[in-house]
Protein backbone atom coordinates (compact mmCIF):
# COMPACT_ATOMS: atom_id res chain seq x y z
CA UNK A 1 0.00 0.00 0.00
CA UNK A 2 1.04 3.57 -0.60
CA UNK A 3 2.92 4.55 2.60
CA UNK A 4 1.10 7.88 2.85
CA UNK A 5 -2.32 6.21 2.71
CA UNK A 6 -1.16 3.52 5.14
CA UNK A 7 0.04 6.12 7.61
CA UNK A 8 -3.23 8.01 7.33
CA UNK A 9 -5.30 4.88 7.83
CA UNK A 10 -3.30 3.89 10.90
CA UNK A 11 -3.45 7.33 12.46
CA UNK A 12 -7.22 7.65 12.38
CA UNK A 13 -8.36 4.05 12.03
CA UNK A 14 -11.29 2.67 10.08
CA UNK A 15 -13.64 3.09 13.04
CA UNK A 16 -12.87 6.79 13.30
CA UNK A 17 -13.31 7.30 9.56
CA UNK A 18 -16.64 5.46 9.59
CA UNK A 19 -17.84 7.54 12.55
CA UNK A 20 -16.95 10.85 10.94
CA UNK A 21 -18.46 9.90 7.59
CA UNK A 22 -21.64 8.57 9.18
CA UNK A 23 -22.08 11.85 11.06
CA UNK A 24 -21.40 13.90 7.93
CA UNK A 25 -23.89 11.88 5.90
CA UNK A 26 -26.51 12.24 8.62
CA UNK A 27 -26.03 16.01 8.71
CA UNK A 28 -26.38 16.11 4.91
CA UNK A 29 -29.55 14.00 5.08
CA UNK A 30 -31.19 16.17 7.73
CA UNK A 31 -30.17 19.25 5.75
CA UNK A 32 -31.98 18.24 2.56
CA UNK A 33 -35.01 16.94 4.42
CA UNK A 34 -35.20 20.28 6.26
CA UNK A 35 -34.80 22.14 2.95
CA UNK A 36 -37.65 20.14 1.42
CA UNK A 37 -40.06 20.36 4.35
CA UNK A 38 -39.43 23.72 6.00
CA UNK A 39 -42.71 25.70 5.95
CA UNK A 40 -40.87 28.64 4.42
CA UNK A 41 -40.40 26.68 1.17
CA UNK A 42 -43.93 25.28 1.00
CA UNK A 43 -45.36 27.80 -1.46
CA UNK A 44 -42.20 27.76 -3.57
CA UNK A 45 -42.40 24.01 -4.10
CA UNK A 46 -46.15 24.00 -4.67
CA UNK A 47 -45.56 26.50 -7.48
CA UNK A 48 -42.66 24.45 -8.80
CA UNK A 49 -44.86 21.35 -9.08
CA UNK A 50 -46.96 23.24 -11.67
CA UNK A 51 -44.01 24.05 -13.96
CA UNK A 52 -44.72 21.18 -16.41
CA UNK A 53 -48.09 22.78 -17.16
CA UNK A 54 -46.80 26.25 -17.88
CA UNK A 55 -45.10 25.70 -21.20
CA UNK A 56 -45.16 28.71 -23.50
CA UNK A 57 -46.24 31.04 -20.71
CA UNK A 58 -43.80 33.75 -19.72
CA UNK A 59 -43.65 34.79 -16.10
CA UNK B 1 -55.04 22.30 -16.61
CA UNK B 2 -53.19 21.50 -19.79
CA UNK B 3 -55.63 23.41 -21.97
CA UNK B 4 -55.30 26.60 -19.96
CA UNK B 5 -51.53 26.31 -20.05
CA UNK B 6 -51.22 25.77 -23.79
CA UNK B 7 -53.69 28.57 -24.42
CA UNK B 8 -51.40 30.99 -22.60
CA UNK B 9 -49.68 33.76 -24.47
CA UNK B 10 -46.14 34.93 -24.00
CA UNK B 11 -43.37 32.73 -25.37
CA UNK B 12 -44.72 30.98 -28.47
CA UNK B 13 -44.17 27.23 -28.53
CA UNK B 14 -42.40 27.65 -31.88
CA UNK B 15 -39.27 28.89 -30.12
CA UNK B 16 -38.53 25.32 -29.10
CA UNK B 17 -36.37 23.09 -31.26
CA UNK B 18 -38.64 20.08 -31.76
CA UNK B 19 -36.81 18.94 -34.87
CA UNK B 20 -34.04 17.46 -32.71
CA UNK B 21 -36.66 15.80 -30.49
CA UNK B 22 -38.21 14.15 -33.55
CA UNK B 23 -34.80 12.89 -34.69
CA UNK B 24 -34.06 11.33 -31.32
CA UNK B 25 -37.56 9.82 -31.15
CA UNK B 26 -37.13 8.10 -34.54
CA UNK B 27 -33.67 6.86 -33.54
CA UNK B 28 -35.15 5.46 -30.30
CA UNK B 29 -37.81 3.51 -32.17
CA UNK B 30 -35.34 2.06 -34.69
CA UNK B 31 -32.67 1.07 -32.14
CA UNK B 32 -35.31 -0.46 -29.87
CA UNK B 33 -36.17 -2.92 -32.64
CA UNK B 34 -32.51 -3.67 -33.43
CA UNK B 35 -31.36 -4.07 -29.82
CA UNK B 36 -34.28 -6.32 -28.87
CA UNK B 37 -33.86 -8.43 -32.04
CA UNK B 38 -30.25 -9.18 -31.03
CA UNK B 39 -31.55 -10.04 -27.54
CA UNK B 40 -34.00 -12.54 -29.00
CA UNK B 41 -31.25 -14.06 -31.15
CA UNK B 42 -28.88 -14.63 -28.24
CA UNK B 43 -31.75 -15.96 -26.10
CA UNK B 44 -32.34 -18.50 -28.87
CA UNK B 45 -28.63 -19.34 -28.92
CA UNK B 46 -28.70 -20.18 -25.21
CA UNK B 47 -31.61 -22.56 -25.74
CA UNK B 48 -30.40 -23.91 -29.10
CA UNK B 49 -26.72 -23.32 -29.82
CA UNK B 50 -26.77 -23.97 -33.60
CA UNK B 51 -28.41 -20.54 -33.83
CA UNK B 52 -24.91 -19.08 -33.60
CA UNK B 53 -24.57 -20.23 -37.24
CA UNK B 54 -21.10 -21.57 -36.56
CA UNK B 55 -19.63 -18.20 -37.54
CA UNK B 56 -17.29 -16.24 -35.27
CA UNK B 57 -19.14 -12.97 -35.94
CA UNK B 58 -22.47 -14.31 -34.70
CA UNK B 59 -21.38 -16.19 -31.59
CA UNK B 60 -22.89 -15.37 -28.20
CA UNK B 61 -19.72 -13.77 -26.85
CA UNK B 62 -19.75 -11.15 -29.60
CA UNK B 63 -23.49 -10.56 -29.88
CA UNK B 64 -24.13 -10.27 -26.14
CA UNK B 65 -22.26 -6.95 -25.76
CA UNK B 66 -23.95 -5.79 -28.95
CA UNK B 67 -27.33 -6.49 -27.32
CA UNK B 68 -26.51 -4.83 -23.98
CA UNK B 69 -24.94 -1.76 -25.58
CA UNK B 70 -27.75 -1.42 -28.11
CA UNK B 71 -30.57 -1.56 -25.58
CA UNK B 72 -28.83 0.54 -22.90
CA UNK B 73 -27.03 3.20 -24.92
CA UNK B 74 -28.94 3.16 -28.23
CA UNK B 75 -32.54 2.56 -27.11
CA UNK B 76 -32.15 3.84 -23.53
CA UNK B 77 -29.82 6.70 -24.45
CA UNK B 78 -31.94 7.96 -27.33
CA UNK B 79 -35.20 7.92 -25.35
CA UNK B 80 -33.50 9.89 -22.56
CA UNK B 81 -32.25 12.46 -25.08
CA UNK B 82 -35.70 12.58 -26.69
CA UNK B 83 -37.37 13.32 -23.37
CA UNK B 84 -34.64 15.68 -22.18
CA UNK B 85 -34.63 17.85 -25.31
CA UNK B 86 -38.44 18.00 -25.28
CA UNK B 87 -38.99 18.67 -21.59
CA UNK B 88 -36.03 20.86 -20.64
CA UNK B 89 -36.83 23.47 -23.29
CA UNK B 90 -40.39 23.66 -21.97
CA UNK B 91 -39.50 23.56 -18.28
CA UNK B 92 -36.88 26.29 -18.75
CA UNK B 93 -38.94 28.17 -21.38
CA UNK B 94 -36.00 28.56 -23.69
CA UNK B 95 -34.67 27.00 -26.86
CA UNK B 96 -31.63 24.73 -26.64
CA UNK B 97 -28.52 26.85 -26.24
CA UNK B 98 -27.00 25.73 -29.56
CA UNK B 99 -28.76 23.91 -32.41
CA UNK B 100 -25.35 23.00 -33.83
CA UNK B 101 -24.34 21.22 -30.63
CA UNK B 102 -27.73 19.45 -30.62
CA UNK B 103 -27.00 18.15 -34.13
CA UNK B 104 -23.43 17.16 -33.23
CA UNK B 105 -24.84 15.28 -30.25
CA UNK B 106 -27.46 13.49 -32.33
CA UNK B 107 -25.31 12.45 -35.30
CA UNK B 108 -22.27 11.75 -33.12
CA UNK B 109 -24.28 9.44 -30.88
CA UNK B 110 -25.77 7.53 -33.82
CA UNK B 111 -22.32 7.18 -35.39
CA UNK B 112 -20.98 5.72 -32.13
CA UNK B 113 -23.84 3.21 -32.10
CA UNK B 114 -23.08 2.18 -35.67
CA UNK B 115 -19.38 1.79 -34.81
CA UNK B 116 -20.41 -0.48 -31.92
CA UNK B 117 -22.53 -2.56 -34.28
CA UNK B 118 -19.47 -2.99 -36.53
CA UNK B 119 -16.73 -3.57 -33.94
CA UNK B 120 -18.52 -6.04 -31.62
CA UNK B 121 -19.25 -8.71 -34.26
CA UNK B 122 -15.61 -8.33 -35.39
CA UNK B 123 -14.56 -9.28 -31.88
CA UNK B 124 -13.05 -5.88 -31.05
CA UNK B 125 -13.59 -5.31 -27.35
CA UNK B 126 -11.74 -4.08 -24.28
CA UNK B 127 -13.63 -6.64 -22.16
CA UNK B 128 -15.08 -4.21 -19.60
CA UNK B 129 -18.73 -4.95 -18.95
CA UNK B 130 -21.10 -2.32 -20.42
CA UNK B 131 -17.93 -0.49 -21.54
CA UNK B 132 -16.70 -2.97 -24.16
CA UNK B 133 -16.11 -0.35 -26.85
CA UNK B 134 -12.47 0.08 -27.83
CA UNK B 135 -10.53 3.22 -26.93
CA UNK B 136 -10.95 5.31 -30.13
CA UNK B 137 -14.73 5.00 -29.75
CA UNK B 138 -14.44 5.82 -26.03
CA UNK B 139 -12.75 9.10 -26.99
CA UNK B 140 -15.54 9.81 -29.50
CA UNK B 141 -18.11 9.20 -26.73
CA UNK B 142 -16.28 11.65 -24.49
CA UNK B 143 -16.26 14.36 -27.17
CA UNK B 144 -19.95 13.90 -28.02
CA UNK B 145 -20.87 13.86 -24.35
CA UNK B 146 -18.96 17.10 -23.74
CA UNK B 147 -20.84 18.70 -26.67
CA UNK B 148 -24.12 17.56 -25.07
CA UNK B 149 -23.05 18.80 -21.62
CA UNK B 150 -22.10 22.26 -22.91
CA UNK B 151 -25.44 22.55 -24.69
CA UNK B 152 -27.32 21.20 -21.67
CA UNK B 153 -25.76 23.54 -19.11
CA UNK B 154 -25.80 26.42 -21.61
CA UNK B 155 -29.56 25.97 -21.83
CA UNK B 156 -29.88 25.94 -18.04
CA UNK B 157 -27.72 29.07 -17.81
CA UNK B 158 -29.94 30.95 -20.26
CA UNK B 159 -33.23 29.74 -18.79
CA UNK B 160 -36.27 32.02 -18.42
CA UNK B 161 -37.58 30.26 -15.29
CA UNK B 162 -35.86 30.77 -11.96
CA UNK B 163 -36.64 27.43 -10.35
CA UNK B 164 -35.05 24.35 -11.89
CA UNK B 165 -37.75 21.66 -11.90
CA UNK B 166 -36.87 18.33 -10.26
CA UNK B 167 -36.75 16.46 -13.60
CA UNK B 168 -33.84 18.65 -14.67
CA UNK B 169 -31.96 17.90 -11.44
CA UNK B 170 -32.23 14.22 -12.33
CA UNK B 171 -31.00 15.01 -15.88
CA UNK B 172 -28.07 16.97 -14.40
CA UNK B 173 -26.97 14.00 -12.31
CA UNK B 174 -27.11 11.92 -15.52
CA UNK B 175 -24.98 14.33 -17.55
CA UNK B 176 -22.33 14.88 -14.86
CA UNK B 177 -22.05 11.38 -13.42
CA UNK B 178 -21.94 9.53 -16.74
CA UNK B 179 -19.05 11.80 -17.82
CA UNK B 180 -17.10 10.99 -14.65
CA UNK B 181 -17.88 7.26 -14.79
CA UNK B 182 -17.04 6.94 -18.47
CA UNK B 183 -13.69 8.69 -18.20
CA UNK B 184 -12.46 7.00 -15.01
CA UNK B 185 -13.54 3.50 -16.07
CA UNK B 186 -11.98 3.79 -19.54
CA UNK B 187 -8.56 5.16 -18.60
CA UNK B 188 -6.19 2.98 -20.59
CA UNK B 189 -2.87 2.93 -22.41
CA UNK B 190 -3.38 2.33 -26.14
CA UNK B 191 -1.05 -0.25 -27.65
CA UNK B 192 -2.38 -0.15 -31.21
CA UNK B 193 -5.33 1.59 -32.83
CA UNK B 194 -7.59 -1.30 -31.83
CA UNK B 195 -6.03 -2.52 -28.56
CA UNK B 196 -5.32 -0.96 -25.19
CA UNK B 197 -4.44 -1.94 -21.63
CA UNK B 198 -6.42 -0.66 -18.64
CA UNK B 199 -4.80 1.66 -16.14
CA UNK B 200 -5.90 -0.56 -13.25
CA UNK B 201 -5.19 -4.17 -12.45
CA UNK B 202 -6.46 -6.92 -10.20
CA UNK B 203 -8.95 -6.09 -7.47
CA UNK B 204 -8.70 -2.34 -8.10
CA UNK B 205 -9.71 -2.96 -11.69
CA UNK B 206 -12.68 -5.05 -10.59
CA UNK B 207 -13.80 -2.34 -8.17
CA UNK B 208 -13.50 0.42 -10.81
CA UNK B 209 -15.46 -1.71 -13.28
CA UNK B 210 -18.31 -2.31 -10.86
CA UNK B 211 -18.27 1.21 -9.52
CA UNK B 212 -18.85 2.09 -13.18
CA UNK B 213 -21.14 -0.85 -13.91
CA UNK B 214 -23.58 -0.30 -11.11
CA UNK B 215 -23.65 3.44 -11.56
CA UNK B 216 -24.40 2.90 -15.24
CA UNK B 217 -27.58 1.28 -13.86
CA UNK B 218 -27.98 4.15 -11.40
CA UNK B 219 -27.22 7.14 -13.57
CA UNK B 220 -28.01 5.91 -17.10
CA UNK B 221 -31.02 3.67 -16.47
CA UNK B 222 -32.43 5.27 -13.32
CA UNK B 223 -31.92 9.02 -12.82
CA UNK B 224 -32.68 10.22 -16.38
CA UNK B 225 -35.70 7.92 -16.49
CA UNK B 226 -36.88 9.32 -13.16
CA UNK B 227 -36.52 12.76 -14.73
CA UNK B 228 -38.76 11.54 -17.55
CA UNK B 229 -41.22 10.19 -14.97
CA UNK B 230 -41.34 13.50 -13.11
CA UNK B 231 -42.17 15.36 -16.33
CA UNK B 232 -44.21 12.97 -18.46
CA UNK B 233 -46.25 11.26 -15.73
CA UNK B 234 -47.80 14.55 -14.52
CA UNK B 235 -48.35 15.53 -18.17
CA UNK B 236 -50.08 12.27 -19.05
CA UNK B 237 -52.09 12.19 -15.80
CA UNK B 238 -52.91 15.91 -16.18
CA UNK B 239 -52.14 16.63 -12.55
CA UNK B 240 -49.00 17.73 -10.71
CA UNK B 241 -46.68 15.28 -9.00
CA UNK B 242 -48.11 13.95 -5.72
CA UNK B 243 -45.43 15.58 -3.55
CA UNK B 244 -42.81 17.91 -4.95
CA UNK B 245 -41.10 17.95 -1.56
CA UNK B 246 -40.80 14.18 -1.56
CA UNK B 247 -39.22 14.43 -5.01
CA UNK B 248 -36.43 16.58 -3.53
CA UNK B 249 -35.72 14.01 -0.81
CA UNK B 250 -35.96 11.30 -3.50
CA UNK B 251 -33.36 13.04 -5.67
CA UNK B 252 -30.76 13.76 -3.00
CA UNK B 253 -31.24 10.42 -1.26
CA UNK B 254 -30.94 8.49 -4.49
CA UNK B 255 -27.82 10.11 -5.94
CA UNK B 256 -26.12 10.16 -2.55
CA UNK B 257 -26.61 6.44 -1.93
CA UNK B 258 -26.30 5.02 -5.45
CA UNK B 259 -22.68 6.00 -5.99
CA UNK B 260 -21.54 3.68 -3.15
CA UNK B 261 -23.49 0.56 -4.12
CA UNK B 262 -21.06 -0.93 -6.71
CA UNK B 263 -19.15 -3.25 -4.36
CA UNK B 264 -22.27 -5.45 -3.97
CA UNK B 265 -21.14 -6.98 -7.28
CA UNK B 266 -17.96 -8.18 -5.54
CA UNK B 267 -19.27 -9.95 -2.44
CA UNK B 268 -17.17 -12.97 -1.44
CA UNK B 269 -14.35 -11.66 -3.67
CA UNK B 270 -10.85 -10.43 -2.78
CA UNK B 271 -12.25 -6.97 -2.09
CA UNK B 272 -11.63 -5.92 1.53
CA UNK B 273 -14.49 -7.04 3.75
CA UNK B 274 -15.38 -3.54 4.92
CA UNK B 275 -15.78 -2.36 1.32
CA UNK B 276 -18.10 -5.29 0.57
CA UNK B 277 -20.18 -4.46 3.62
CA UNK B 278 -20.25 -0.79 2.66
CA UNK B 279 -21.62 -1.69 -0.79
CA UNK B 280 -24.22 -3.97 0.77
CA UNK B 281 -25.39 -1.45 3.39
CA UNK B 282 -25.76 1.39 0.87
CA UNK B 283 -27.64 -0.93 -1.48
CA UNK B 284 -30.14 -1.80 1.24
CA UNK B 285 -30.59 1.87 2.15
CA UNK B 286 -31.37 2.59 -1.52
CA UNK B 287 -34.73 0.95 -0.98
CA UNK B 288 -35.95 4.05 0.87
CA UNK B 289 -35.48 6.74 -1.82
CA UNK B 290 -36.41 4.28 -4.57
CA UNK B 291 -39.76 3.45 -3.01
CA UNK B 292 -40.31 7.10 -2.10
CA UNK B 293 -39.99 7.86 -5.81
CA UNK B 294 -42.21 4.98 -6.86
CA UNK B 295 -44.96 6.02 -4.44
CA UNK B 296 -44.63 9.62 -5.59
CA UNK B 297 -45.25 8.44 -9.15
CA UNK B 298 -48.15 6.12 -8.34
CA UNK B 299 -49.88 8.52 -5.95
CA UNK B 300 -49.83 11.17 -8.67
CA UNK B 301 -52.57 9.09 -10.28
CA UNK B 302 -54.93 9.43 -7.31
CA UNK B 303 -58.28 10.44 -8.72
CA UNK B 304 -57.22 9.39 -12.21
CA UNK B 305 -57.06 5.62 -11.84
CA UNK B 306 -60.21 5.13 -13.95
CA UNK B 307 -58.29 6.52 -16.93
CA UNK B 308 -56.07 3.45 -16.86
CA UNK B 309 -58.88 1.51 -18.52
CA UNK B 310 -58.69 3.56 -21.67
CA UNK B 311 -55.34 5.33 -21.85
CA UNK B 312 -52.45 3.13 -23.08
CA UNK B 313 -49.90 5.80 -22.08
CA UNK B 314 -50.96 5.56 -18.42
CA UNK B 315 -51.06 1.76 -18.60
CA UNK B 316 -47.42 1.69 -19.73
CA UNK B 317 -46.45 4.27 -17.11
CA UNK B 318 -48.09 2.56 -14.17
CA UNK B 319 -46.60 -0.82 -15.00
CA UNK B 320 -43.23 0.84 -15.62
CA UNK B 321 -43.22 2.62 -12.27
CA UNK B 322 -44.44 -0.55 -10.55
CA UNK B 323 -41.53 -2.48 -12.03
CA UNK B 324 -39.24 0.28 -10.80
CA UNK B 325 -40.56 -0.50 -7.32
CA UNK B 326 -40.25 -4.27 -7.74
CA UNK B 327 -36.73 -4.28 -9.13
CA UNK B 328 -35.54 -1.76 -6.52
CA UNK B 329 -36.87 -4.12 -3.86
CA UNK B 330 -35.28 -7.17 -5.45
CA UNK B 331 -31.92 -5.42 -5.92
CA UNK B 332 -31.30 -4.51 -2.27
CA UNK B 333 -32.42 -8.00 -1.28
CA UNK B 334 -29.93 -9.59 -3.70
CA UNK B 335 -27.14 -7.41 -2.34
CA UNK B 336 -27.41 -9.08 1.08
CA UNK B 337 -24.42 -11.41 1.43
CA UNK B 338 -26.40 -14.57 2.18
CA UNK B 339 -28.88 -13.99 -0.67
CA UNK B 340 -26.06 -13.01 -3.01
CA UNK B 341 -24.26 -16.25 -2.22
CA UNK B 342 -27.24 -18.03 -3.74
CA UNK B 343 -27.99 -15.63 -6.58
CA UNK B 344 -24.54 -14.64 -7.84
CA UNK B 345 -23.57 -15.99 -11.30
CA UNK B 346 -27.05 -17.50 -11.76
CA UNK B 347 -29.83 -16.55 -14.17
CA UNK B 348 -31.65 -14.83 -11.30
CA UNK B 349 -29.36 -11.85 -11.97
CA UNK B 350 -30.39 -11.88 -15.63
CA UNK B 351 -34.05 -11.94 -14.56
CA UNK B 352 -33.49 -9.06 -12.15
CA UNK B 353 -31.80 -6.92 -14.79
CA UNK B 354 -34.63 -7.54 -17.25
CA UNK B 355 -37.36 -6.77 -14.75
CA UNK B 356 -35.70 -3.37 -14.48
CA UNK B 357 -34.81 -2.99 -18.16
CA UNK B 358 -37.97 -4.37 -19.81
CA UNK B 359 -40.32 -3.42 -16.99
CA UNK B 360 -39.09 -0.03 -15.86
CA UNK B 361 -36.98 1.42 -18.71
CA UNK B 362 -38.83 -0.21 -21.59
CA UNK B 363 -42.40 0.42 -20.41
CA UNK B 364 -41.65 4.03 -19.42
CA UNK B 365 -39.91 4.61 -22.78
CA UNK B 366 -42.88 3.36 -24.75
CA UNK B 367 -45.21 5.45 -22.56
CA UNK B 368 -43.20 8.56 -23.39
CA UNK B 369 -43.17 7.68 -27.10
CA UNK B 370 -46.93 6.99 -27.24
CA UNK B 371 -47.53 10.35 -25.53
CA UNK B 372 -44.95 12.28 -27.52
CA UNK B 373 -45.15 11.06 -31.13
CA UNK B 374 -48.75 12.26 -31.74
CA UNK B 375 -47.87 15.66 -30.24
CA UNK B 376 -44.58 16.10 -32.08
CA UNK B 377 -46.07 15.34 -35.48
CA UNK B 378 -49.45 16.85 -34.57
CA UNK B 379 -51.29 13.74 -35.71
CA UNK B 380 -53.49 11.26 -33.83
CA UNK B 381 -52.02 7.86 -33.01
CA UNK B 382 -52.78 5.69 -36.05
CA UNK B 383 -53.74 2.50 -34.18
CA UNK B 384 -54.74 3.21 -30.56
CA UNK B 385 -56.02 -0.36 -30.08
CA UNK B 386 -52.66 -1.72 -31.19
CA UNK B 387 -50.96 0.28 -28.42
CA UNK B 388 -53.09 -1.56 -25.87
CA UNK B 389 -52.26 -4.91 -27.52
CA UNK B 390 -48.58 -3.95 -27.34
CA UNK B 391 -49.02 -3.23 -23.64
CA UNK B 392 -50.47 -6.67 -22.91
CA UNK B 393 -47.92 -8.55 -25.02
CA UNK B 394 -45.09 -6.69 -23.27
CA UNK B 395 -46.50 -7.27 -19.79
CA UNK B 396 -47.03 -11.00 -20.36
CA UNK B 397 -43.56 -11.17 -21.95
CA UNK B 398 -41.90 -9.62 -18.89
CA UNK B 399 -43.72 -11.97 -16.53
CA UNK B 400 -42.61 -15.04 -18.51
CA UNK B 401 -39.07 -13.69 -18.69
CA UNK B 402 -38.64 -12.91 -15.00
CA UNK B 403 -40.44 -15.98 -13.67
CA UNK B 404 -38.44 -18.37 -15.87
CA UNK B 405 -35.17 -16.73 -14.84
CA UNK B 406 -36.09 -16.78 -11.14
CA UNK B 407 -36.80 -20.49 -11.39
CA UNK B 408 -33.63 -21.13 -13.39
CA UNK B 409 -31.48 -19.06 -11.04
CA UNK B 410 -32.81 -20.65 -7.86
CA UNK B 411 -32.34 -24.11 -9.34
CA UNK B 412 -28.77 -23.35 -10.37
CA UNK B 413 -27.86 -21.72 -7.08
CA UNK B 414 -29.30 -24.54 -4.99
CA UNK B 415 -27.83 -27.33 -7.11
CA UNK B 416 -24.34 -25.76 -7.18
CA UNK B 417 -24.19 -25.65 -3.40
CA UNK B 418 -26.06 -28.90 -2.64
CA UNK B 419 -23.96 -31.27 -0.59
CA UNK B 420 -24.70 -34.97 -0.20
CA UNK B 421 -23.70 -37.55 2.41
CA UNK B 422 -20.03 -37.34 3.35
CA UNK B 423 -19.75 -33.69 2.31
CA UNK B 424 -19.42 -34.34 -1.42
CA UNK B 425 -21.12 -32.15 -3.98
CA UNK B 426 -24.53 -33.55 -4.88
CA UNK B 427 -24.11 -32.31 -8.48
CA UNK B 428 -20.40 -32.63 -9.19
CA UNK B 429 -20.77 -32.40 -12.98
CA UNK B 430 -21.37 -28.73 -13.80
CA UNK B 431 -22.66 -29.34 -17.31
CA UNK B 432 -25.53 -31.43 -15.91
CA UNK B 433 -26.92 -28.32 -14.25
CA UNK B 434 -26.44 -26.33 -17.46
CA UNK B 435 -28.51 -28.90 -19.35
CA UNK B 436 -31.32 -28.59 -16.82
CA UNK B 437 -31.62 -24.90 -17.71
CA UNK B 438 -32.88 -25.66 -21.20
CA UNK B 439 -36.66 -25.52 -20.57
CA UNK B 440 -36.26 -22.23 -18.72
CA UNK B 441 -34.25 -20.82 -21.61
CA UNK B 442 -37.06 -21.72 -24.03
CA UNK B 443 -39.61 -20.08 -21.75
CA UNK B 444 -37.44 -16.95 -21.55
CA UNK B 445 -37.21 -16.93 -25.33
CA UNK B 446 -41.02 -16.94 -25.54
CA UNK B 447 -41.22 -14.03 -23.08
CA UNK B 448 -38.53 -12.03 -24.86
CA UNK B 449 -40.14 -12.68 -28.25
CA UNK B 450 -43.52 -11.42 -27.01
CA UNK B 451 -41.83 -8.24 -25.80
CA UNK B 452 -40.01 -7.88 -29.14
CA UNK B 453 -43.21 -8.39 -31.16
CA UNK B 454 -44.83 -5.68 -29.04
CA UNK B 455 -41.96 -3.34 -29.88
CA UNK B 456 -42.41 -4.11 -33.60
CA UNK B 457 -46.09 -3.20 -33.28
CA UNK B 458 -44.98 0.13 -31.81
CA UNK B 459 -42.63 0.67 -34.75
CA UNK B 460 -45.52 0.01 -37.16
CA UNK B 461 -47.89 2.22 -35.16
CA UNK B 462 -45.46 5.14 -35.09
CA UNK B 463 -44.66 4.68 -38.79
CA UNK B 464 -48.37 4.85 -39.69
CA UNK B 465 -48.83 7.82 -37.36
CA UNK B 466 -45.94 9.84 -38.77
CA UNK B 467 -46.83 9.02 -42.39
CA UNK B 468 -50.55 9.46 -41.74
CA UNK B 469 -52.74 12.46 -42.63
CA UNK B 470 -52.57 15.70 -40.63
CA UNK B 471 -55.16 15.84 -37.89
CA UNK B 472 -58.28 17.60 -39.16
CA UNK B 473 -59.56 18.97 -35.89
CA UNK B 474 -57.96 19.77 -32.59
CA UNK B 475 -60.09 17.08 -30.92
CA UNK B 476 -58.92 14.33 -33.22
CA UNK B 477 -55.38 14.59 -31.98
CA UNK B 478 -54.23 14.38 -28.42
CA UNK B 479 -53.95 17.90 -26.99
CA UNK B 480 -51.03 19.57 -28.68
CA UNK B 481 -49.34 22.86 -27.84
CA UNK B 482 -49.78 25.43 -30.58
CA UNK B 483 -46.92 25.41 -33.06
Amino acid sequence: MNPVIQQASESIGMGGMATILTLLFMVAFFAWVWYAYTPRNRQKFEDAALLPFEEGVDR
Amino acid sequence: MEKSASAGTGVPAAIYDDDIVKKFAIATILWAAVGMLVGVIIALQLAWWPANLGLPWTTFGRLRPLHTNAVIFAFGGNICFTGIYYSMQRLLKTRMWSDTLSKIHFWGWQLIIVSAAVTFPLGLTQSREYAELIWPIDIAITLVWVAFAINFFGTIATRKVKHIYVAIWFYMSFVITIAVLHIVNNLAMPATFLRSYPLYSGMTDALVQWWYGHNAVGFFLTTPFLGLMYYFLPKAAERPIYSYRLSIVHFWGLIFLYIWAGPHHLLYSGLPDWAQTLGMVFSIMLLAPSWGGMLNGLLTLRGAWHRLRTDPVLKFMVVGVSFYGMSTFEGPMMSIRAVNGLAHFTNWVVGHVHSGALGWNGMLSFAVLYWLVPRLWNKPLARPAMATQHFWLATIGIVLYTVSMWAAGLMEGLQWRAVGDGGLLANPIFIDIVHRLEPFYWLRLVGGTLYFVGALMAVYNFWKTIRGPESVSADAAAPVPAT
